[in-house]
């Protein structure tokens, strides 16, 4: 990492330029981001799916009634215009279901990817940087925290909890998720706290705020979005595996539960029958992942300058 | 190509292993007609197969399959009103006393264990002394149990006679006696103490004395639990010969009083975790039979499309109901659940949930619709068949002083009205009739919603801590009358039969969840169907009829739960290397196959 990178990430290295530079330098990352999605179209790619997702959540459902209507009468109908991926066990559009379920999906994922983003480079920050009695406790906890096994502690915890909000279940498997993250940022913190624009920060007796505010967090900046936009993945298929395991309470549109209901209800690994509702949560999970992987992808290389092919 | 090569000389391979497997079955065919073959089928009782399991038939874990190297006293028939018929297991025939006081056991003349010692009167009683470590129906030692033995005579070496206590005696008596595995003494003996029948009978008195004699009994389970005999003694047709996770193989006990008559000479048991595993079986026609499984109507159509398969389709006394908790308000009113009934199509939810595991139930009596035709008669048309109508729930909502504003009921007090019915994640029917059922409901303005819990046992634990509103609850499990309307009017809604004496429990107290009041009126008559229910196991005949047609209208008025589907005992066999099976509505349906194959009923096709 190189002090350009800092620039070019954080807006003004060193802190205290003049507000008109720092808009420029804004409005030159932008421009950063925009040239490099468009050298490969496979990131734009990323890009809209990314953003389409977002809209889906955060729109979608607004288009549906809160029952979603059925069709006693077409139970698990093939692919139609009406119903692009069938219909359901009791005859209701799944595209319908898939929409309205991605808001509890999108939202967990979300919200874990902030707790396990936060805390995780708050304590990997912290502990690496000051190193010693702090560092030493906070390591520990995370280790203890790290040799816990997440999803036997889900389904442990599935029993007394029923998780029936998407903040309640982002929360905790955010606060399952922050171990690896933390210890990342802690081994990074290390390495670049003994870099010479550090000691020159502190030579000239900048606080310590300041140091790990405006020096270390711009560094590590595209690698702690690297980590949320992961993070966003794994939450997603963390909570979808527990509703697929039936131990998460029922909510008939949840992705999860679709599956769960597809294959032990519907028979789709066995009958053709449910496969298209089967295939809709697997197709939006496997797309969210793909559109996630792209703009990883096309990060990489805005905040890192040996990437980039000028 | 070359895939194309290796393919080919795999399934070359295949062919030649099957060609010598049938050289095998040939030879080992013997004489007897209709010999032989490899029966390959699943134990509906044991999902999960355990290499490490015992072979012990108390052990939940355990390696003994009913039917195959397990066997009972008698088969219990589960006849559609008489609980008194089985077919011959261990005995090989009885007498029941008229007042069901006792009944004479006679054991096959000629049956051996697969040791070569033969099974005599003494390995019943042992059994029946293992059973009591237990606890079963008839051989219980809780002061005052219903239906429990009070003595268990050795009349010679091949017959025994058990009777009743009568104190407080049960029609399912002899079927709880029937029901108990028999196991080998000599290989058993060293589990129970000597003087075991010594505390018995002090166990069954009153004082100190008796309370510790209890207590050893009782921890006297554990360790029979926890058997595990060297090898498999078998008086069953089969003996366990080997086993892998995937598959138990038992062979052919040569020892077995009908041996000459069981056709398959090995049987092989898939393991299976869930119901997809067996329709996969199914599919690719592996299964030379499968008990009942749930299965999607698609998933149907590909079995039966596969060649030999077929469906037998029976009787099984089970049906599902949706229970309220009636502590709760507003479930207490009797009109709220009868505007729910009227509110539910029943044809659709079945349609939805269970297309071919059941028939929508003709309308709430507590009792399978098959054996109703029998018990009711003409009564049955006369109950209120709570056909789908909007504006009879409409009616019985105002009556209940419910209120609809904008379009949805709320409370009497105006508060918001959420339904939510809770059931187990992983029966799959029923999370889709129970989402069903939320769905038409919310179409006639109820807040209505679907919670599922992880699994069946954490399901009954929160149910009977009267954590829900209203659950799913099966009902009619016949063919006892007694066992039919204590699903409705036992234990769950405050009845108990102690020392012979029935007490109500209050709601939320000593299991009762249901929460029902202690007598209610049906046709103008105050009665209390806690205590009809019990009477059922004492009365019999017209007098049995008498209060079944009561305690039906009853239920039918009082609504504690909604009967939603009737399940159908749905069955599949293979004939392509088997025959003889049994026939549609035939009661050996209620048996496992091991059953059929040991009354010589399953041959080898020819």
């Amino acid at each position: 990492m190189t002090a350009q990178t800092i620039t070019a990430a954080g807006g003004a290295a060193g802190g205290a330029g003049p507000g008109t530079g720092r808009a420029a330098l804004r409005r030159n990352f932008w421009r950063g981001v925009w040239r490099v999605l468009r050298r490969k179209p496979s990131r734009m790619l990323g890009a809209v799916i990314v953003a389409g997702f977002a809209l889906m959540g955060v729109f979608g459902p607004m288009f549906y009634p809160d029952h979603l209507p059925r069709d006693t009468a077409a139970l698990y109908a093939p692919p139609s215009w009406e119903h692009p991926f069938g219909t359901d066990f009791e005859g209701t559009d799944v595209l319908a279901l898939l929409i309205t379920g991605s808001r509890y999906v999108l939202l967990t994922a979300l919200v874990t990817a902030v707790i396990t983003v936060v805390l995780g480079a708050a304590i990997g920050l912290f502990a690496g940087f000051r190193r010693g009695r702090w560092d030493t406790v906070l390591m520990r906890i995370t280790d203890m925290k790290l040799t816990i096994p997440g999803l036997p502690l889900l389904l442990v915890l599935s029993t007394v909890w029923k998780f029936t909000s998407a903040l309640e279940m982002g929360l905790v498997l955010g606060l399952l998720g922050w171990g690896g993250v933390a210890r990342a940022v802690r081994s990074q913190t290390l390495s670049l706290r003994e870099r010479g624009f550090i000691e020159a920060a502190r030579g000239l007796g900048l606080s310590t705020t300041h140091i790990i505010g405006r020096e270390l967090l711009p560094s590590m900046a595209p690698f702690i979005a690297m980590n949320m936009l992961i993070s966003v993945t794994g939450a997603v298929y963390a909570q979808v595996g527990l509703f697929f395991l039936g131990v998460l309470p029922f909510d008939a549109n949840n992705w999860g539960v679709m599956l769960n209901l597809a294959v032990f209800g519907g028979g789709a690994m066995s009958s053709p029958a449910a496969l298209p509702y089967l295939m809709a949560p697997l197709l939006a999970i496997l797309l969210l992942t793909l559109g996630i992987v792209l703009v990883v992808d096309a990060m990489d290389e805005i905040f890192n300058p040996r990437l980039r092919e000028e | 190509m070359k895939r194309l090569a290796a393919v080919a000389a795999l399934l070359g391979l295949a062919a030649v292993t099957a060609c010598s497997g049938n050289t095998g079955d040939k030879s080992a065919a013997g004489g007897t007609g209709g010999g032989g073959g490899l029966y390959t089928t699943i134990d509906g009782n044991k999902p999960g197969l355990d290499v490490n399991g015992p072979f012990n038939p108390w052990s939940p874990k355990g390696n003994a399959f009913a039917g195959y190297n397990v066997m009972k006293l008698a088969w219990t028939k589960n006849h559609l009103t008489d609980p008194n018929q089985f077919y011959p297991g261990i005995a090989a025939s009885w007498e029941i006393a008229p007042d069901n006081s006792s009944i004479t056991l006679h054991l096959q003349p000629n049956n051996k264990w697969s040791d070569g010692k033969p099974v005599t009167a003494e390995d019943v009683k042992f059994s029946i002394a293992l059973a009591y470590t237990q606890g079963s129906t008839a051989f219980a030692i809780t002061p005052g149990a219903a239906g429990a033995a009070s003595e268990v005579e050795v009349v010679d070496d091949k017959t025994v006679k058990i009777t009743q206590d009568m104190k407080n005696p049960s029609v399912t008596f002899v079927r709880g006696v029937m029901d108990s595995a028999v196991v080998p003494k000599h290989v058993w003996e060293s589990v129970l103490p000597a003087d075991f029948w010594d505390k018995l009978k002090a166990a069954r008195g009153e004082g100190a004395d008796a309370d510790k004699a209890r207590e050893e009994i009782t921890a006297l389970a554990e360790k029979v639990l926890a058997f595990a005999p060297p090898k498999d003694v078998s008086a069953g047709p089969y003996t366990l010969e080997r086993m892998n996770p995937g598959e138990a193989l038992l062979v052919k006990n040569k020892n077995f009083y009908n041996a000459a008559n069981v056709g398959p000479d090995q049987v092989k048991l898939l393991n299976y975790t869930g119901n997809e595993q067996i329709w996969n079986y199914l599919i690719a026609g592996k299964l030379d039979s499968a008990p009942f499984t749930a299965v999607p109507t698609d998933v149907m159509k590909r079995i039966s499309a596969t060649p030999g398969n077929g469906v037998v389709k029976g009787f099984s006394p089970v049906a599902l109901g949706l229970a309220f908790n009636q502590s709760k308000k507003p479930y207490d009113n009797v009109h709220v659940r009868r505007g729910l009934a009227y509110l539910i199509n029943r044809d659709e939810i079945t349609k939805i949930a269970s297309p071919e595991g059941g028939t929508p139930a003709v309308t709430t009596t507590g009792i399978h619709q098959k054996p109703a035709a029998d018990w009711l008669g003409d009564e049955l048309g006369k109950l209120e068949p709570y056909k789908l109508d909007v504006a009879k729930a409409e009616e019985e909502f105002k009556e209940a002083g419910l209120k609809k504003e904008g379009g949805k009921w709320t409370l009497p007090d105006g508060k918001p009205w959420k339904f939510t019915i809770n059931v187990p994640a992983p029966f799959s029917d029923w999370v889709s009739g129970a989402k069903a059922i939320t769905s038409q409901l919310n179409a006639a303005g109820i807040d209505a919603e679907v919670l599922s819990v992880a699994d069946y046992p954490i399901y009954l634990e929160e149910l009977a801590a009267g954590k829900y509103d209203v659950g799913f609850w099966l009902i009619a499990l016949g063919p006892a009358p007694y066992n039919i309307f204590q699903r409705l009017y036992g234990p769950s809604n405050g009845w108990s039969i102690l020392g012979g004496k029935v007490k109500h429990a209050e709601a939320g107290k000593s299991g009762n969840w249901m929460g029902g009041p202690e007598t209610i009126e049906v046709d103008g008559e105050k009665i209390n169907p806690g205590e009809l229910t019990a009477q059922l196991n004492t009365v019999s005949g017209d007098e049995q009829k008498a209060i079944v047609g009561k305690l039906a209208k009853a239920a039918n008025q009082d609504l504690p739960v909604v009967q939603l589907w009737d399940y159908v005992n749905t069955q599949f066999v293979n004939t392509n290397r088997f025959t003889g099976f049994p026939e549609n509505e035939s009661d050996l349906l209620r048996q496992p196959a091991g059953v059929w194959i040991q009354l010589g009923m399953v041959k080898k096709k020819q």
